[in-house]
């Protein structure tokens, strides 16, 4: 059964590819096969996760060399992420139907959905990988197809150049990955991850595989520093495109690191956790600092998932330090919150990017400070789109909200440790992450504020139209799913539990009346009546008015504009303006400039025009990229110096080479 | 068994004759007369496989050694005399390196090679020879090609160096598996072809041959 679910997803995920590609020529056609069969794959994936989690775990060797070979093993943890993979893939592929007509008869369709459908095959060969080798090619093989989705508008220069910054971080990851894998396969003497969890490792060799790993997939996953590329790729890259490498690709490293922490170097020392905490909380914070001043959709959220995946690694280096102390308990709860967040992260990032592609397929701008008014334009995209604001900015009953309470309360139980690091590291990570959520809130406001309410700011903006059902529908399923899993956790927290059971052992949930779901320190939640709280509280304005008016009539003037007419765009206040407060509290993160050019016709009196500019620096670029790549640039120049470019000097290495050999063996070498 | 006797003293004067042919090419600045002495050379090449033929008795042999004729003492030089003809260069060998010095080199490197093959010291009088023979011939080949300037020296250097390799193979083995002989055969002949292409190519590009003009391409 298992295995015929699995071979039925790899098989129409291949089907998908190779038919987009045979039916190249004809648009429509190619978008949907490409399209609609890895709908079909992903739904295969969703019956094999689901059969996986509440049954076996899944072996399946295919027989190879003794050096590789392929082999897919899929336990519980595996089976997750694949799921998490496929309901993304479902929606996103609904959705990409609608909106790749966008590129018909300007780019090549059957290239598109051919990379698209490789692409979701290797994220889930990467989670079910069963040894290092096999593992590392199909990561790379992720890599690289990705590579080529984000550099599918390669006519623009901008996307190039974000193509180059991917590229490189990811290989620089996948370098340390090889790195902490090779240390791996010399303990244990074997490259199948089978092997890796048992093997006896040195103290010292541990460490190091563990920062290797956590360099590595940190590249993949956008911890801070390492996050430089994301918010180029995302932007860069085709919307349906983004939602999928922003909702699942950097999931993956996510899967990876549990894998390496939890399995292959057992139970951790306690400053792993630690590390890992605190740079769940700096990447939360950046990212989302970040955000609040971008006037960029996408750009802002791409700098929105470096946030949450922050999130995930608080859950995450929490779940560590429990672990290491000797508490699965505790542990669970942690590693329960961080997956919550990651499927939560994955559904609405996912809506978020495609409500973005959404604006752009109808106003061909990415711009915020250029749209306004969509709201009465496009009514269905923006209810959606809100839905998905709200769950990001931790509103209950939303998804955002039960994550983050969990994370934030796995924060709290630190407590109980009674270890005085311990509660300092937690409380201030508890801190950073109501800090985070709140600028959250702030970032998406603005961008829901400016984007779709108020009066359109430019022509685009004015002539939107409403997008196409498919776009809807694959936006809506989202939608539905963030409020499902926003008001039922009662019945997704028993489920990640048996996820979170194979690598922490114990958890320790109890599920009381009315979906209320209590941990261990006595904290409990009910989703369902936070649900019934907020409808009373929406319905207590309107009772009021019952109660005391008898009538309910609001009356339409135009707003009081001290005598001058408001009703412009050009008065509105934009996006910039609405962060700008931050900007200003914040500054020495931000560091801003700014630039005023004027021009005068005859003398100063007499202004042309003036210009403002202003900006904010991005630290980590200025300060830690732009030194290492000149540095890196001056080594090649130095070396560069031996590539004469003359054949005559080239051969005279290898000659002089030669001859130093010879006189090697006849002296030395007897 | 005399046969084979005969067979050693005829081959330690053809490997010494090889060694000759080798310094002729070193020692002209023309490039007719260097691609003369490449003929001379396969042709004692040739009769080096003709002479293992014999006194092992394989057939096979005797069909490397045909080939060899063909192929190295005629066909190649002739390739090379067309591309000379064709391109109309100056028929001057232009040197980095002084023809006197060029032959101290080629001297130097000889010594080293014997020494080197010397000191592995498994090998019998004669293999042991044509060892350090083959080993000259490789390391002059390449020697060849970093000192001369025109692109045809530097395949001539190129398929001395492939002379070395053959007699070292040769009298080793005493022949190797035909079709691998065939193989190389083929290789030899078409990378000559695609290098008379390229300098073709090169003097289109940059009215010379001058293979120093090829600094420009640089990154």
């Amino acid at each position: 059964m298992d295995y015929n679910l699995f071979s039925g997803l790899v098989i129409f995920y291949l089907i998908g590819a190779a038919s987009s590609i045979i039916f190249n020529k004809k648009d429509r056609l190619s978008s949907y096969a490409a399209f609609l069969n890895a709908a079909v794959g992903s739904v295969f994936g969703i019956l094999f996760s689901i059969s996986i989690i509440s049954g076996e775990s899944f072996n399946f060797e295919i027989q190879g060399t003794s050096f590789l070979n392929f082999g897919f093993f899929v336990d519980r943890l595996s089976a997750f992420f694949i799921l998490v993979i496929s309901i993304a893939t479902l929606a996103v592929s609904i959705y990409s139907t609608g909106y790749v007509k966008e590129y018909f008869g300007k780019k090549n369709i059957g290239y598109l959905g051919f990379l698209y459908n490789i692409f979701i095959l290797s994220m889930i060969m990467v989670v079910s990988a069963n040894n290092a080798v096999m593992f590392l090619i199909v990561w790379e093989m992720m890599s690289l197809i990705s590579y080529f989705l984000v550099i599918y508008e390669h006519e623009k220069p901008e996307v190039r150049k974000a193509g180059f910054i991917y590229i490189v971080m990811t290989h620089i990851g996948t370098g340390f990955i090889l790195l902490s894998f090779l240390i791996l396969a010399g303990a244990s003497g074997s490259f199948s991850f089978e092997s890796f969890s048992g093997a006896a490792i040195p103290p010292l060799l541990k460490d190091l595989v563990f920062l290797f790993a956590l360099i590595g997939f940190g590249a993949k996953a956008g911890i801070v520093p390492l996050h430089i590329w994301l918010p180029y790729a995302h932007p860069a890259a085709p919307s349906n495109v983004s939602a999928l490498m922003s909702g699942v690709m950097i999931k993956t490293a996510i899967y990876m690191l549990i894998r390496v922490f939890f399995d292959f170097l057992g139970s951790g020392v306690m400053w792993w956790g630690f590390l890992v905490l605190a740079l769940g909380a700096i990447s939360a914070l950046a990212g989302i600092m970040y955000a609040v001043v971008e006037s960029d959709i996408k750009r802002m959220l791409a700098f929105s998932s470096i946030e949450n995946m922050g999130i995930i690694l608080l859950g995450l280096g929490a779940s560590m330090i429990f672990f290491a102390a000797g508490n699965p308990g505790l542990s669970a709860i942690a590693a329960v919150a961080s997956l919550y967040h990651l499927l939560n992260h994955s559904v609405f990032k996912g809506l978020l990017f495609m409500g973005a592609g959404s604006i752009i397929f109808s106003t061909h701008t990415k711009n915020l400070e250029k749209l306004g008014g969509l709201i009465r334009k496009m009514p269905v995209s923006s209810v959606l789109f809100f839905t998905g604001v709200l769950s990001i900015s931790a509103l209950p009953p939303f998804s955002g909200f039960v994550s983050e309470w969990m994370t934030l309360q796995s924060l709290l139980l630190g407590f109980s440790l009674n270890d005085t690091f311990v509660m300092i590291a937690f409380s201030i990570s508890a801190a950073v992450l109501a800090l985070t959520g709140a600028l959250a809130a702030l970032c998406f406001l603005k961008t829901f504020g400016i984007g779709f309410l108020a009066l359109p700011r430019s022509q685009q903006a004015e002539h939107a139209k409403e997008v196409n059902s498919p776009m809807l529908l694959g936006m809506g399923l989202f939608a539905v799913l963030s409020i499902l899993f926003g008001v039922l956790p009662v019945f997704i927290i028993p489920f990640l539990d048996r996820i979170v059971q194979t690598f922490t052992g114990d958890g320790s949930f109890s599920y009381g009346y009315f979906g209320t779901i209590t941990l261990s320190g006595g904290n409990s939640m009910s989703t369902p009546a936070l649900l019934i709280l907020i409808l009373m509280l929406a319905l207590l304005p309107l009772m009021i008015l019952l109660l005391y008016n008898g009538k309910m009539r609001s009356p339409v003037y135009e707003t009081w504009g001290c005598g001058q007419p408001v009703s412009t765009a050009r008065n509105e206040y934009t996006g910039t303006a609405f962060s700008k407060p931050v900007q200003m509290w914040l500054g020495s993160f931000y560091k801003p400039g700014r630039e005023i050019t004027t021009t005068y016709s005859v003398s100063p009196f007499f202004r042309e025009s003036i210009r403002f500019g202003s900006r904010t620096e991005q630290i980590f670029e200025r300060y830690l990229y732009a030194p290492a790549v000149k540095h890196v640039l001056e080594g090649s120049r130095k070396v560069k110096l031996i590539q004469t470019g003359s054949i005559h000097a080239y051969l005279a290495y290898i000659f002089v080479t030669l001859v130093i050999l010879f006189m090697f063996v006849i002296l030395g070498g007897r | 068994m005399s046969e084979l006797i005969l067979g050693s003293r005829m081959m330690q004067l053809i490997i010494a004759l090889i060694l000759v042919s080798t310094f002729l090419i070193l020692g002209s600045t023309r490039l007719y007369s260097c691609v003369r002495a490449f003929g001379i050379q396969s042709f004692l090449l040739a009769c080096v496989a003709g002479i293992v033929a014999f006194s092992t008795g394989k057939f096979d042999i005797y069909i490397v050694a045909l080939l060899t004729l063909v192929i190295k003492a005629a066909l190649i030089p002739y390739i090379f005399i067309y591309i000379i003809r064709e391109i109309k260069v100056k028929r001057e060998v232009e040197l980095y390196v002084s023809v006197p010095s060029s032959i101290m080199i080629g001297g130097v490197l000889v010594v080293i090679s014997y020494y080197l093959i010397r000191s592995i010291n498994i090998m019998s009088e004669l293999s042991s020879l044509s060892l350090s023979a083959s080993m000259s011939l490789v390391s002059i080949g390449l020697f060849i090609m970093i000192s001369r300037k025109k692109a045809i020296m530097q395949m001539l250097g190129i398929l001395i160096m492939e002379n070395g390799l053959f007699l070292g193979a040769i009298s080793l083995t005493y022949g190797m598996p035909l079709l691998v002989e065939l193989g190389i055969f083929f290789d030899v002949l078409i990378g000559v072809l695609i290098m008379g292409i390229l300098v073709f190519r090169i003097n289109r590009t940059f009215e010379s041959i001058d293979t120093d003009m090829l600094k420009t391409l640089i990154g």
